[in-house]
C-alpha cells in the first residue's frame, strides 16, 4: 500500500477518498493476487463528454484532468467512469481524481505512486515514445486492459491481470 | 458505511448515492414540460381546448421549478451559471462530444422563454377581458394584455399561436425525456446502462404524472362542479401513458430475465425488480380507475393519486436505488441519505406549487372560446 499512502501524502487526499487504491483477489487456483488500480486516463474518456462546463478535458500529451476552478460538482463525470476512479474531494467540493502527478511530471519526477513502489510492479512511461521502456513492455508482452467491453481505450496496461479483477 | 455484498469500488462507499433524491424530486417536476406538450397540441388540433389554460399554467409554473433540482445537487452552487457561460456543447480535441446537462440547461431557458410568450399570447385577450372588469390588479392586467383589445385582433393571433405551439413541442418534447437521455448515455452505473428503453419509459411517464397533477389540481379547483369535457381527454391521456409506461416496465423485466438469468449479475437486480411489480400494479389500477372515472368523474381524485405513488415509486426506484448498484455491477450499496435530504427534495416541488399559485391568480385557469 505504499503507493496509496504516498498519493495520498504528495496531493492531499483526504481520508476515505482515493485517487489510487490496491484490490486484493483471489484466483480460481486459490493464489491471491494485488491489483493497484487508478484513473485510467483513457484515449475515449466517458468522464470528459457529460462535464457541462468542460472542467474535465484531455491535454494533449493523454493526461485526462480537471480545472478545479470551473468545476461546479455536479458528479456527472463521477457517474461517467466505469471504473470508479474520481469521487468529490470532501474538502474542495468539486471532482477529483488521479491526474499522474502532473506536477511532479512537469519537473521530471515520476507519479508519487511509481516512485514509492518497493517492488517497482508500477511502470511509467510515455507510450508514444518508441524507445520507452513502457512502450517496449506493452509489445512485447501479452497486457490486458480493464472493461475492454466499455470501450473506453485505457493507458493503463495490466500483466497478468486475473479476470476477477476486471471489473 | 455498510455494504451488502461484494466487490465494490471503494470511492463508492463515500457517497453511495451521488446524485441526491432531489434527482427524483425534479424528475417529477419535469412533468411541467409534457403539460406543455399537452397544452401545444390541443391548440394545434383544437381538441380538449377548455383544458389548455389549466395545462399551460401549470406546465409552465412547474417547468419553471425544474432547474432548482440540479441546483441544489450541485456542490459550487455558486458556479451554476458556468452552465450557459462555459456549455460544452461543441466537441473539440480537449473536450471531446457534449454534456446532455448543458444541452438541457440551455433548452431549458428556450422552452420557459417560448412557453411563456405562448402562455401571454394566448391569454392577452381573457386579461383584456380581466382588467375590463376592474378590481385592483387592472393594470397589471392590461400591461399582460399586450394591447390585444378586441376579438378580432386575438383571432388574427391565431397562425403565430399555432406556430409557436408548433415549434415549442419540440423542446419539450427533448425535456419530456431528461434526466433519462444522461443517466443512460452519459453514466456507467450498472441499472441505467442496462436500461435502453428507459428515456421510453420517462416520456410515457412524464404524462402519467402531469394528467394526474392536472386531474388532481382540476379537480381540487372544482371539487362537485367536475366538467366531463375537460376530465375526458386528460383521462384519456393518462390512460394510455399508464398502460404504455406499465408495458414498458414489463418488457424491460422480461429483457433482464434474458440477459442476465443464470449470471452473477442477476442479483444486483433484486433492489429494483420487487418494486417495478409495485408500480405496474399501480398503473393498472389507476388505468382502471381513469375508465371508470368516464362514467363516475368524481372518482377522477382516486385515478390522480393511485397514479402518483405509482410515478414517485418508480422515480425513486429507478433514480434513487438505481446508484445502490455498484459499477462492478456484482455489489449493492446500502442506502444512506444526507440529512436535510426531505426538504431539499420537496422544494423544486414547493417552488412549483407557490409558482401555480402566483399564476394561476393573475392568469384565467377556465376562458371563453374566442373563434
Amino acid at each position: 500500500m505504499a503507493c496509496v499512502a504516498a498519493c495520498a501524502a504528495e496531493n492531499n487526499v483526504p481520508i476515505g477518498v482515493f485517487r489510487t487504491w490496491v484490490e486484493r483477489h483471489v484466483r480460481a487456483d486459490g493464489n491471491i493476487v494485488f491489483v493497484p488500480k487508478q484513473c485510467n486516463h483513457c484515449e475515449n474518456p466517458p468522464c470528459v463528454k457529460p462535464c457541462p462546463t468542460g472542467a474535465t478535458f484531455k491535454r494533449e500529451d493523454g493526461l485526462v484532468l480537471i480545472n478545479d476552478e470551473i468545476c461546479i460538482g455536479c458528479g456527472a463525470c463521477i457517474q461517467a467512469c466505469p471504473y470508479g476512479a474520481r469521487f468529490v474531494n470532501p474538502v474542495k467540493g468539486v471532482a477529483d481524481k488521479c491526474t499522474f502527478c502532473e506536477h511532479r511530471l512537469a519537473k521530471g519526477l515520476l507519479p508519487a505512486c511509481v516512485e514509492a513502489c518497493p517492488t517497482a510492479a508500477r511502470i511509467f512511461g510515455d507510450i508514444s515514445d518508441l524507445d520507452s521502456e513502457i512502450k517496449k513492455l506493452v509489445e512485447s508482452s501479452n497486457v490486458q486492459i480493464l472493461k475492454s467491453w466499455a470501450h473506453t481505450d485505457p493507458e493503463i496496461y495490466y500483466k497478468n491481470l486475473p479476470k476477477e479483477a476486471d471489473i | 458505511m455498510m455494504a451488502l455484498g461484494a466487490p465494490l469500488f471503494p470511492n463508492e462507499l463515500v457517497e453511495p448515492i451521488l446524485w441526491h433524491p432531489v434527482i427524483f424530486a425534479y424528475a417529477l417536476v419535469i412533468s411541467g414540460a409534457d403539460l406543455i406538450i399537452l397544452a401545444s397540441l390541443a391548440y394545434i388540433s383544437r381538441r380538449m381546448t377548455k383544458a389548455i389554460p389549466l395545462l399551460l399554467v401549470l406546465g409552465v409554473s412547474f417547468f419553471s421549478a425544474a432547474l432548482l433540482g440540479p441546483l441544489a445537487d450541485l456542490r459550487q452552487p455558486s458556479r451554476a451559471p458556468l452552465i450557459f457561460s462555459l456549455a460544452h456543447l461543441v466537441p473539440t480535441e480537449t473536450h471531446p462530444g457534449f454534456s446532455f446537462i448543458a444541452l438541457y440547461a440551455n433548452l431549458w431557458l428556450i422552452l420557459i422563454i417560448l412557453s411563456v410568450i405562448f402562455l401571454l399570447f394566448y391569454q392577452s385577450y381573457h386579461l383584456h377581458l380581466k382588467s375590463q372588469a376592474g378590481g385592483r390588479l387592472r393594470i397589471l392586467y392590461r400591461i399582460l394584455s399586450l394591447g390585444v383589445g378586441n376579438e378580432e385582433r386575438y383571432k388574427k393571433l391565431k397562425p403565430f399561436l399555432t406556430l409557436l405551439a408548433a415549434i415549442t413541442i419540440i423542446p419539450a418534447v427533448l425535456w419530456g425525456i431528461y434526466p433519462s437521455v444522461l443517466v443512460v448515455f452519459q453514466t456507467w452505473l450498472f441499472l441505467w446502462r442496462n436500461w435502453a428503453i428507459l428515456p421510453l419509459i420517462f416520456f410515457a411517464d412524464t404524462f402519467v404524472a402531469s394528467t394526474a397533477a392536472a386531474i388532481l389540481v382540476y379537480y381540487i379547483i372544482k371539487l362537485a362542479h367536475l366538467d366531463y369535457d375537460v376530465l375526458s381527454p386528460l383521462l384519456k391521456v393518462h390512460s394510455a401513458g399508464c398502460v404504455s409506461v406499465a408495458g414498458l416496465l414489463g418488457v424491460q423485466l422480461l429483457l433482464w430475465n434474458q440477459w442476465f438469468d443464470g449470471s452473477p449479475l442477476n442479483t444486483a437486480f433484486d433492489v429494483v425488480v420487487p418494486i417495478i411489480y409495485y408500480v405496474i400494479a399501480l398503473l393498472l389500477l389507476s388505468f382502471i380507475l381513469a375508465l371508470a372515472s368516464l362514467k363516475v368523474t368524481k372518482l377522477s381524485v382516486f385515478v390522480s393519486i393511485v397514479a402518483l405513488l405509482g410515478v414517485i415509486l418508480n422515480k425513486w426506484n429507478t433514480l434513487v436505488n438505481g446508484q445502490l448498484i455498484s459499477r462492478t455491477g456484482l455489489g449493492v450499496l446500502s442506502l444512506e441519505l444526507p440529512p436535510d435530504w426531505l426538504l431539499t427534495t420537496l422544494s423544486p416541488i414547493a417552488a412549483a406549487i407557490f409558482i401555480f399559485i402566483v399564476l394561476s391568480s393573475i392568469f384565467p385557469l377556465e376562458v371563453k372560446e374566442v373563434g
